[in-house]
């Protein structure tokens, strides 16, 4: 099954989504903020989807997506961006990501949106 | 854009949380609206003080009308069969809900074996497979002796907040701990609703307090609440409740007979309309008699409504029929009711939410309240009583009711005038005042009116009768000033110590007024 990273700085939700993806099949990873995440994507296993938070400490979703970008072994993973501000203002901000969720969010969505992300750039499965 | 636009988000992006009413009644009123959908919510209180039932009240209702699926989750606590069994004799309680839209599981293994890591994922799972829009946790006592630390409860109700919105299910956690110390969980749900109980002398009063609710305001302080085979019902405090009455009040102008021709002239051409007048006078003076000809002028259009809380309504159909008045027939047409709560253990609350249900449910528009002691005797805290009858007329005032109400002196006779609920006469646009008198012998039955703030009224001392068609008001008590306040009783042991100075002084003999002068109510 496919690996999926979360970058989620708020524990409830990383723990949420990973319990769900879990339950769906998924191998999940995760990370509290971007340059963690960056550390999990250098560490490998190489995931096949990362789902990340725009605000985080240290590094946010907006440096973890540029410095993936900038990495050839890494620009083509597909990204989701999660975020409590509308899509509007992410996208001045951020480029490059495959699909948009906005905070508060209903899970049964996201688990489905996952799959067809995975399913349009073609997963590992 | 991004290529997948998700549908994820609740409600739009910048909405309202849309609202889950409780259908517990009172409840929403006190919650101004309901829950939060996906908000997660704490009910704590004693043993006994019917908190499985509130939340089980609200699954099975819910379950009814909104056609929600509920889980009702049990951790350590009664077994679901007993649970039910419990439940049958509920009116909310539907066998035929069970299980498709209300299922019981129990988290017990869940939590034993796995913490409360563990008690998450499996509520998760159970949410998600079953499709619930709502949930009951029963039994977040246990969860907290399972947690290791505050921080670790803290940490699993955090997560539960966080899988209640993402997954649009709103939760109830019920738990016996006491809102005396702050529990860790406190700090993290959206709301907290205490259940408790209370003795007043011998007496029990349950009360119900909203203690936070995120994003939405509610009516503070306690509410009383009961538990019956109806179920569980709330009585929002009326001084909260109706802290600003629910429409506005548009002034009084016109004048409504009080069903006494000789008594509107008194009033200056009747009662004016939607005002509250209080009808204060001992025992058998004729305070119901008066009440009952008010009564009387009810129509289709003006329809009329006793609350007692003493004479039952056969005997005021009785009454009323020895005076003539076909209040039966009017009863018939609906256009008279007669609302009878005997004076027992009532909750003050809900004696005012049922009178304003049967005045709202018929539109009501003379009212007589016979025996505000009634209301009196069942606040068992009097303080209120004046905040509460404030908050209670200005709203009969603004559904433009005209009410009398009756309120009984302990004193048959004598000088004192004593109105028998502190602060009431302040509440009352018109006062009107029955008293016996006695001189030479015999009583008189004299009527005054005390204030009438809507206008000029005739200040005179009258003296009535009551007669087979009713009350009859007669011609001014001339000539025996100082009768009512005693003096003129001072007055007569003076001149009989001092026979020869009164004479000097002359002065009335204290005759009654002339029958001639008598006028025959209409």
């Amino acid at each position: 099954m496919p690996t999926v990273l979360i970058v989620e700085d708020e524990f409830a939700i990383a723990d949420l989504l990973e319990m769900a993806l879990t339950d769906e099949g998924y191998q999940v990873q995760h990370a509290a903020n971007g340059r963690q995440g960056l550390e999990r994507l250098a560490e490998g296993p190489r995931p096949d989807l990362v789902i990340t938070d725009y605000m985080m400490p240290i590094l946010d979703g907006a440096g973890l997506l540029k410095a993936m970008r900038d990495t050839r072994a890494q620009r083509d993973i597909p990204c989701i961006v999660m975020s409590s501000m509308p899509e509007a203002n992410i996208r001045e901000r951020v480029t490059g990501y495959a699909a948009f969720v906005r905070k508060p969010f209903q899970l049964a969505a996201v688990v489905q949106l996952v799959a067809r992300v995975l399913d349009v750039s073609g997963p590992e499965s | 854009m991004s290529q997948h636009e998700a549908d994820a988000t609740q409600g739009g992006d910048d909405g309202e949380i849309a609202r889950v009413p409780s259908l517990v009644p009172g409840l929403d009123t006190v919650l101004c609206g309901g829950f939060l959908k996906g908000g997660i919510y704490l009910i704590q209180g004693p043993a006994g003080s019917g908190k499985t039932v509130l939340g089980s009240q609200i699954i099975y209702s819910r379950a009814a009308a909104a056609e929600d699926r509920a889980l009702f989750v049990t951790v350590l606590g009664e077994n679901h069969g007993r649970m039910l069994a419990h439940l049958r004799p509920m009116r909310f309680f539907d066998p035929a809900l069970v299980p498709e839209q209300v299922t019981y599981i129990s988290a017990y293994q869940a939590l034993d074996e796995g913490g409360l890591k563990g008690l998450a994922p499996f509520l998760l799972r159970e949410i998600t497979t079953r499709g619930a829009t709502l949930m009951v946790l029963d039994g977040m006592s246990a969860v907290d002796s399972k947690a290791e630390n505050g921080f670790e409860l803290k940490r699993f109700t955090h997560e539960l907040q966080t899988l209640a919105s993402a997954t649009n299910c709103t939760i109830l956690l019920l738990t016996t701990a006491s809102s005396a110390t702050i529990a860790p969980e406190h700090t993290m749900v959206d709301g907290l609703i205490e259940l408790s109980q209370r003795l007043y002398g011998v007496r029990n009063e349950r009360r119900l307090q909203v203690h936070k609710l995120r994003g939405s305001s509610f009516l503070e302080g306690e509410h009383a609440y009961h538990i019956t085979r109806e179920g569980f019902a709330v009585f929002p405090r009326i001084e909260a409740a109706l802290a600003t009455p629910t429409r506005r009040d548009a002034p009084p102008g016109e004048r409504v007979t009080s069903g006494i021709a000789s008594f509107d002239a008194m009033l200056g051409g009747g009662i004016p309309a939607a005002t509250m007048t209080a009808v204060v006078g001992p025992s058998g003076a004729g305070k119901t008699t008066l009440a009952l000809q008010f009564l009387a002028g009810s129509s289709a259009a003006e329809p009329g409504l006793l609350f007692g809380c003493y004479e039952p309504p056969e005997r005021l159909r009785l009454k009323a029929a020895t005076m003539g008045l076909d209040l039966a027939a009017a009863e018939s047409r609906g256009e008279v009711e007669y609302l009878w709560y005997p004076t027992g253990e009532h909750v003050l609350d809900r004696l005012a939410h049922q009178l304003l249900d049967a005045v709202r449910r018929r539109g009501v528009k003379r009212l007589v309240i016979d025996g505000v002691s009634g209301f009196q005797q069942a606040a068992v805290e009097p303080e209120r009583i004046v905040r509460f009858w404030s908050a209670l007329s200005n709203e009969l005032r603004a559904l433009q009711i005209t009410a009398l109400h009756t309120l009984e002196m302990a004193e048959l006779v004598g000088a004192e005038v004593r109105v028998p609920v502190d602060g009431m006469s302040s509440l009352a646009e018109g006062m009107v005042l029955l008293r016996y008198v006695e001189l030479r012998s015999r009583l008189y039955r004299l009527v005054s009116l005390i204030k009438l703030r809507e206008g000029a009224f005739d200040p005179t001392i009258r003296e009535f009768t009551i007669t087979d068609a009713g009350i009859v008001v007669g011609a001014p008590f001339e000539g025996v000033e100082a009768v009512l306040s005693g003096a003129r009783e001072a007055e007569r042991r003076a001149a009989a110590a001092h026979p020869a100075a009164a004479e000097a002084e002359g002065g009335d003999q204290g005759a009654p007024p002339s029958r001639d002068d008598t006028t025959r109510s209409g």
